[in-house]
């Protein structure tokens, strides 16, 4: 039978365990993320070169590209 | 301390681990859930055959030998000597002349003359030489290639991210234009994962420097998402003259993408 909702002092699970305290579920948060969503281009090429845009904002280029792609920071997430 | 609360509009699950309390799931955080998926069959990716330019360079010459009648010039020649007289004596007169030396010289003045000689020319003649280099180019195209989401209103959702599950095949391998072997490709033969950008192909000159770059973005932007493909290609020289890139007419590549697209939001 799915449990609907079911409290103990060391667990919660609810929605069929669709909400459960034993996993870990991902948030947008201001500060102190574990990793980023990315939501855009985060490459460009150009002059034969590559710019690459690190979900934290930062380009590394290979030497080569010659461009001014920008990119956007990614969404900082919490896990 | 491990915990449930719920209190007017908020809902907010904490596990301890160890001494620290973390939060497993805070109806104040904005969270993620997936508004939309979108399924995208044979996605057709086409980059087109790079192109060359012969460009003249100098001329180069080539050596020649001929038989020619040329004038040659003979110096005039003084030319000196010793003239002996010789002793003589005179019978009638009784007399006697001693012998002697003198000095003479003649004089052959100078003149022209003709011959036959083998003439080298080390530039006999000439012909061009030409260098051929890989054309530079920027391609760029974009397309639409799905509707994002909609509200009950027919409005589309501004989407916060995008995840994009991806299969997709080389249809047509595209070759390195110096060499007869494909270009490598980064496109793996399994299921993957992006958001944003891909790799796709690349090449790098024999000092190492990147010299062409394909690749392809998959993001949101108004209500489509759109799918935006770039090439990238610096002029190269072939390094010798005379001599075309071989396999310029096979650089073209395609590929085919099954797309499996999750659009997300963190906030309704």
């Amino acid at each position: 039978m799915a449990i609907v909702l079911k409290i103990t002092p060391t667990r919660f699970r609810a929605s069929d365990s669709k909400l459960d305290s034993q996993r870990r579920y991902i948030r947008k948060v201001s500060s102190g993320e574990d990793l980023r969503f990315v939501n855009g281009q985060n490459m460009d090429v150009s002059g034969g070169g590559l710019r690459y845009v690190q979900p934290t904002g930062t380009a590394v280029d290979d030497g080569v590209y010659d461009g001014s792609f920008i990119g956007t920071t990614g969404t900082r997430i919490k896990v | 301390m491990s915990g449930f609360t719920a209190s007017s509009s908020r809902i907010r699950v904490v596990e301890t681990i160890g001494s620290v309390d973390e939060t497993v799931f805070d109806t104040d955080d904005d969270m993620p859930h997936i508004v939309g998926t979108t399924y995208l069959a044979s996605v057709a990716v086409d980059f087109d055959n790079l192109t060359q330019t012969v460009s003249y360079v100098g001329d180069s010459c080539i050596a020649t030998e001929s038989l020619e009648r040329v004038n040659v010039y003979n110096p005039s020649v003084w030319s000196a000597f010793f003239v002996w007289t010789p002793s003589s004596y005179d019978w009638y007169y009784d007399t006697y002349t001693a012998g002697f030396m003198s000095f003479d010289r003649t004089y052959t003045p100078g003149f022209m003359s003709h011959e036959w000689e083998w003439v080298y020319d080390p530039c006999g003649y000439t012909i061009p030489y030409f260098e051929y280099s890989v054309d530079a180019e920027e391609y760029s195209s974009v397309t639409n290639i799905a509707d994002l989401p909609t509200d009950e209103d027919g409005t589309a959702l501004d989407v916060d991210f995008v995840i994009v599950q991806a299969t997709g095949i080389r249809t047509t391998g595209g070759k390195d234009a110096r060499f007869d072997q494909s270009l490598p490709t980064t496109v793996p033969t399994k299921t993957f994962s992006f958001q944003g950008s891909l790799l796709l192909e690349s090449s790098g000159e024999a000092s190492g420097g990147s010299w062409f770059r394909r690749i392809m973005s998959v993001y949101p932007s108004g209500s489509k998402l759109k799918l935006k493909v770039q090439e990238s290609v610096k002029s190269l020289s072939r390094g010798a003259y005379d001599s075309a890139f071989p396999h310029i007419g096979e650089t073209r590549s395609t590929y085919s993408f099954n797309l499996k697209v999750f659009f997300g939001k963190f906030r309704q």
